[in-house]
């Protein structure tokens, strides 16, 4: 299907979005299929002004959208490596980083506030560059630093070369074991908001418009997100989906892999069919009204085994780096 | 001159005094416990309320609660000039500046329900007449000889008189203002409108703790076989036991370790406390500020779910805490320490003393709840309303009230950032 203008593709989104709506797998192609079509539109319309690429280049996209767990509504997280390291290169893929991000925004997804976006400087760079950036990340190793090696080993191609990318994580997977940092990088991966309390009852928001639900995005989606990205970077695995890295870890050592797939396939479905899909907002919030007393008890224990997860990990990794592995 | 008369006298002064610098404490809980933009505002309305309340305690407070009178009111001894009284073995002159400091605090806990709403001139004229017709007949029922005293009601230094009264004044205050803009969405949740610094508030519980020493040990009002000290370390109990039982229960329930519910952990014991500093052991002052601790937890949430706003929760530590205080001697008031009224239910003193304890709830929480809200009902319509305007409440009543900003450079800075 072609399309002629952003608001064009905003449409497409909500028709085909809403059909969508029931399987998380399929409504995370269609988000890529809406991307695609607008990065189309964006060279396109750069085409006409700036001329074509100068050079190969991939375009690929992070955070829930490189995991695969987007939800009704996302925002932004994007990023561009070409392949020339030349001034007049960086400008014009800084100009179709801008232009994607403004075509994205009129497509319904919202800018990253974290300006996890292709038209900041820090994330459109020739691969040399990107290369010196990663060492320089690993190199100052501040909360910050760290954070953008995680927020990037979940970088997914969407257009272009995908060696890029696994060329730039296998960098940092070499590092991370040389200079045994996965302590570091553990230290960054372990903050969630707790979703059950001492007594085992769910822990709602008390204040603000979603008082009473229950947040999964940082009590759920957080955790496992966390630990499933962990035992990646240990294995060395190159995918970003939680779900295709979960079925990598089939076949290592970890324990009862399969059970932790089954629970995180059950909170993507329980977020698509009973968060409030109004907004961005409001998707991430569960309301437990409408759940019958088995399926709360299905997301409890969705939450301990996020919780329960991230702590094994946590175990696993301090263990290995005492013994010097990864 | 009789040693043990100026001893006394001594000790009292020294408590009387603690028991003002308890203002200071409810300034920093107030200010600490509300937004910058009204901070000045409620520093300085305490000192005016506090004045408001002294002068008339002299006037006619001392005279409705100690004077000669019936079983219902006092009337006598207005205009207190200082001479000493009789029955009481210390300075006449301490004695009452001590009762003037707790008429002041029951005050100041009745305006922790008109913050960052009513208007300054509703302040004024309410401590008039809280100073007159709810303080007295209360404090004159209990510790003026009473009705309540016939009884044998356990209130060593005020769970009721002073807290549970304030407490009712701040209810019926809350519930005409209604609650703060922006404080419940469309829906009915609520949002978290916090306080501007948890220091001042952390802060404030030392001060109010060191000053409760003076509240309820100097309500013994004699230093005689040194039982003050025992008073101390009961009260000291009670408030430490506050703090960790409101800080597990936060930490269990919500699963977070809750700051401003540990803070009101700590006064909730101290109120509790209060009433049965002087009746109970050691070990019961423990469980007595334990259970205020878990009891100020749950109190904040359902007020909360009644869509009654509370800003310093004052409904709570010295409402809930207050009540619980009050029947706590009930149930531990032992033999040997019951110098008033009866042993409590764990002592073998049946359900009699707990009986009179609830009674004495429950009159005086209805007397004090209904008088305020007539009171302030018939403000509300003389004085066309009691609530500042929207926009008066918006920018803040530091400049609606009073013209000047309590943190003027911070303030301006926010307005800019926000224009």
């Amino acid at each position: 299907m072609s399309n002629s203008s952003y608001l064009e593709i905003k449409n497409f989104h909500f028709q085909r979005i809403t059909g969508a709506s029931v399987d998380p797998i399929h409504l995370n192609l269609v988000h890529d299929e809406i991307y695609k079509q607008v990065i189309e539109l964006a060279l396109e319309k750069l085409k006409n002004v700036n001329g074509p690429p100068p050079c190969p280049f991939t375009f690929f996209v992070t955070g829930s959208a490189g995991r695969m767990e987007q939800s009704i509504w996302s925002d932004q997280d994007h990023g561009i490596i070409f392949y020339n390291n030349c001034k007049k290169e960086q400008v014009y893929f800084l100009q179709l980083g801008k232009e994607i991000s403004e075509g994205l925004s009129q497509a319904g997804y919202s800018y990253c506030k974290g300006g996890v976006m292709s038209s900041n400087p820090l994330w459109c760079k020739s691969i040399t560059e990107w290369q010196g950036q990663i060492n320089s990340w690993i190199e100052q190793s501040s909360w910050e630093t760290i954070r953008y090696l995680l927020i990037f080993l979940d970088a997914r191609n969407l257009l272009g070369e995908q060696t890029y990318i696994n060329l730039l994580k296998k960098q940092i997977f070499l590092t991370l074991q040389r200079k045994r940092m996965m302590t570091l990088v553990l230290n960054n991966s372990l903050y969630y908001k707790k979703g059950i309390n001492l007594i085992g009852n769910l822990l709602f928001e008390t204040h603000g418009p979603y008082s009473g639900t229950l947040n999964l995005k940082e009590t759920a989606f957080i955790p496992y997100a966390n630990a499933v990205r962990l035992l990646a970077i240990k294995e060395g695995l190159l995918e970003s989906p939680t779900l295709l890295r979960l079925n990598g870890l089939r076949n290592t050592a970890f324990p009862s892999i399969k059970v932790y797939e089954t629970q995180f396939n059950k909170l993507l479905h329980y977020r698509l069919a009973y968060c409030d899909h109004t907004n961005y907002e409001s998707g991430h919030y569960l309301s437990i009204k409408n759940l019958t007393k088995a399926q709360i008890g299905e997301v409890k224990d969705i939450l301990k085994h996020g919780t329960t997860l991230l702590r094994t990990v946590k175990k696993l990794l301090e263990k290995g780096d005492l013994n010097g592995h990864p | 001159m009789d040693m043990m008369f100026l001893m006394n006298s001594m000790w009292v002064m020294l408590g009387a005094v603690l028991v003002i610098l308890m203002i200071g404490g409810f300034i920093l809980l107030e200010t600490g416990s509300t937004r910058m933009k009204n901070a000045g505002h409620i520093a300085g309305k305490t000192i005016l309320t506090f004045s408001i309340g002294s002068v008339l305690f002299w006037a006619a407070g001392y005279g409705l609660i100690f004077g000669k009178g019936n079983s219902l009111i006092g009337f006598s001894d207005f205009f207190y000039s200082g001479y000493d009284i009789k029955g009481v073995s210390l300075s006449g002159a301490v004695f009452f500046l001590f009762q003037l400091a707790f008429a002041g605090i029951s005050l100041t806990i009745a305006f922790g329900g008109f913050a960052e709403r009513a208007k300054l001139s509703v302040y004024l004229v309410f401590a008039v007449l809280f100073s007159i017709i709810v303080y007295p007949p209360i404090a004159h029922w209990i510790w003026g000889g009473g009705w309540l005293a016939e009884h044998g009601k356990q209130d060593f230094a005020g769970s009721t008189v002073v807290h549970l009264t304030g407490a009712m004044a701040s209810l019926a205050a809350t519930i005409i203002l209604k609650p703060r803009i922006g404080k419940y969405n469309k829906d009915g949740s609520a949002n978290n409108l916090a306080g501007h610094n948890q220091v001042f508030t952390a802060l404030s519980v030392l001060l109010l703790w060191v000053g409760w020493f003076g509240f309820n040990a100097g309500s013994t009002l004699s230093v005689d076989a040194g039982f003050f000290g025992f008073v101390a370390v009961n009260t000291n109990l009670a408030a430490a036991a506050g703090t960790v039982a409101a800080m597990i229960i936060s930490w269990m329930i919500s699963g977070k370790a809750d700051v401003s519910m540990m803070l009101n952990g700590a006064l909730a014991g101290l109120v509790a406390i209060t009433a049965s500093c002087a009746f109970v052991e050691t070990w019961a002052a423990v469980v007595i500020g334990f259970i205020a601790g878990i009891l100020v937890f749950y109190s904040i949430r359902f007020f909360e779910k009644l869509k009654i706003d509370d800003p310093i929760a004052a409904l709570s530590v010295h409402g809930a805490a207050g009540i619980w205080g009050t029947l706590s001697t009930g149930f531990f008031a032992t033999k040997e320490l019951a110098v008033v009224g009866q042993p409590g239910l764990f002592y073998g003193g049946g359900f009699h003393q707990l009986g009179i304890q609830a009674m004495g709830v429950l009159v005086c929480g209805a007397f004090a709840f209904i008088t305020s809200f007539l009171l302030l009902s018939i403000l509300k319509a003389i004085m066309n309303g009691l609530r500042v305007t929207e926009e008066e409440e918006i920018i803040g009543l530091d400049i609606s009230e009073h013209g000047s900003y309590g943190y003027p450079e911070l303030v301006k800075t926010e307005h800019k950032l926000n224009a």
